[in-house]
């Protein structure tokens, strides 16, 4: 089974690269909205009292780094689709291949593309002068937090590829996803907001998922950081690679 | 008794309320090659994929290989090579990349991957594009690439579906040569196709199947002589028709023609053309020319079904 996953994720991976245009956008979006982001409040927001950041740029590195997973996770449960839809599903049911590989490979292969681009953002912010107060370890939490938001929506969008088979039904799902990152601390403190919008950001998870990485690079190394940025993300990982396992098994079950 | 490796008894296949195969019953036998014929829609590939365990049939049994498809789908799938229609093969990946994958999916010792790859692309004649994304492979390279992928745990049972649909008339006969050398090795081939010419080129027996249904099956040869006996038509001087057509009424029914033609169904088959040639000779007919016409599988697929599969 794990020499299966392991070939599997792989293919993912290889898949990945080779089509750069799929991974631009997970790219150029979350740094564009930096940039706009940092443009428009970078002078404002660090006058704010009890900013939770040395600039705005570092602020945002956290929400940079979602974004940029959301988009790498969607494209791959996307493939997932494009498999079941082009027929090399049928190529990977038809052989004596474990079939939970085949979702966890794919699954695997966004914790490693998460991880990667989470490396790859918060490098082009220390770049830019944005300071890890967190160290090598607060590195290490952000990188190991994007992979493991990656796995977790992933799983989530996985489920709904093989519940529909079709990539345009997962793309045209993504939105939602974004909306929640909106409706989150991604792009303000939650301190400065009030009303509905409060509300919903308080009860968000993408807000306390946002902020546990956020902490790696605004504070020191601390539990709180890795129990939100890493934990929150693990145990909807849990749930949503079994609703993908679920999805599966219901999909060979009936066939 | 050693089972045959592919039985299928009372096969259904319904999709909500669309028979898609009703009731089909199969046994091919060690070492044959077998076409499944019939027109798009008739059921040949929802068959092949009950028998390959992608799909649970409805009712009825089938067992591959001797392991029965439903309760042992995973002893059949060790055994069977599979080449869908279309050949789905991801065009990102190398050649070479997706035989190694495909090698770990069937569980090939990892010290045998690079062997039995390089062996495989050797054989289905794609060495020099192996490090080559298949998005730029031509529709043949893909259907050679698909069957050296179904190759690579040397299967006992092989399985293609429509293999050289849309393919050039060389990538045909090349895959045609390729299906009967391995059949030669010992492989069993069961092939659905919906061109009779392949099926009589390639197939020891086979099944036409249609609206879900077996309506014929047996040897090409023996379904054809069950359509009838091959016609004899010969072009004579006009002013010898009459005399043409006495010396031929003895040799079998007589069809009509054109004046100057003369037709006769040969109640002996082919073997009896020389016979006719003497018969009109000692009666001093002059043969212009002649042409012997043995009834096709499409006739047989006429006579079957009520309407022709070239051109449905």
């Amino acid at each position: 089974m794990i020499r299966e996953t392991l070939a599997f994720a792989r293919r993912s991976l290889i898949g990945r690269l080779r089509q750069p245009e799929s991974l631009a956008p997970s790219f150029v979006f979350p740094l564009f909205f930096a940039a706009l982001g940092v443009s428009s409040f970078g002078k404002a927001a660090t006058r704010l009292p009890g900013f939770p950041a040395d600039s705005y740029l570092a602020f945002s590195a956290a929400g940079a780094v979602i974004q940029g997973v959301l988009f790498g996770a969607t494209a791959a449960a996307s493939d997932l689709a494009t498999d079941i839809e082009g027929g090399f599903w049928e190529r990977m049911v038809a052989s004596p291949v474990t079939r939970s590989s085949i979702v966890v490979g794919r699954l695997a292969s966004s914790f490693v593309v998460g991880a990667v681009q989470a490396a790859v953002f918060l490098a082009v912010f220390m770049a830019f002068g944005v300071r890890v107060h967190g160290g090598i370890g607060g590195f290490v939490g952000v990188v190991v937090g994007g992979g493991l938001i990656g796995l977790a929506v992933a799983g989530l969008f996985a489920g709904f590829a093989i519940r529909s088979g079709s990539s345009e039904a997962v793309q045209g799902a993504f939105p939602l996803v974004f909306v929640l990152l909106f409706l989150s601390s991604a792009f303000f403190p939650r301190q400065y907001m009030s009303g509905w919008y409060r509300h919903v950001a308080d009860v968000n998870p993408t807000s306390h998922v946002v902020e546990g990485l956020r902490q790696f690079v605004t504070r020191p190394l601390g539990t709180q950081q890795f129990a939100t940025a890493w934990g929150i993300p693990a145990g909807v990982a849990v749930v949503s690679i079994g609703f993908a396992l679920r999805s599966l098994h219901r999909r060979l079950a009936a066939p | 008794m050693r089972t045959a490796p592919i039985v299928a008894t009372g096969l259904v296949r319904r999709f909500g309320d669309v028979v898609a195969v009703d009731g089909v019953d199969l046994r091919i036998e060690d070492g044959e090659i077998f076409g499944f014929l019939g027109p798009n829609g008739a059921g040949k590939s929802t068959t092949v994929r009950m028998l390959t365990t992608l799909l649970i049939p409805t009712a009825g049994q089938a067992s591959v290989a001797g392991y029965d498809v439903v309760r042992q789908a995973d002893e059949v799938r060790r055994r069977i090579g599979v080449a869908l229609q279309d050949a789905a093969i991801d065009p990102l990946m190398t050649g070479r990349e997706l035989l190694a994958l495909q090698a770990v999916m069937y569980g090939l010792p990892r010290r045998e991957h690079r062997r039995r790859g390089d062996e495989l692309l050797e054989r289905v004649g794609l060495t020099a594009a192996a490090d080559r994304r298949v998005g730029t492979y031509s529709g043949g390279m893909r259907r050679r690439l698909d069957l050296a992928l179904s190759l690579i745990h040397r299967p006992t049972v092989l399985f293609l579906d429509e293999p050289t649909t849309g393919l050039d008339p060389m990538s045909r006969i090349t895959l045609w040569d390729e299906v009967r050398s391995l059949n030669r090795e010992g492989t069993t081939v069961l092939l659905t196709t919906q061109y009779l010419e392949e099926a009589d080129q390639l197939a020891d027996r086979v099944a036409i199947i249609d609206h879900g249904r077996i309506v014929r099956q047996g040897e090409p040869r023996e379904l054809k002589a069950q359509v009838g006996a091959p016609t004899l038509w010969i072009d004579v001087d006009a002013a010898q028709s009459v005399a043409a057509t006495e010396a031929l009424a003895r040799f079998g029914e007589l069809r009509p023609a054109a004046e100057g033609r003369v037709g006769v169904g040969l109640g002996a088959g082919a073997s009896g053309v020389a016979e006719v040639i003497r018969a009109l000779d000692e009666r001093g007919v002059g043969v212009r020319h002649l042409e012997l016409h043995e009834p096709s599988l499409d006739d047989v697929f006429a006579e079957a079904t009520g309407y022709h599969l070239e051109g449905a």
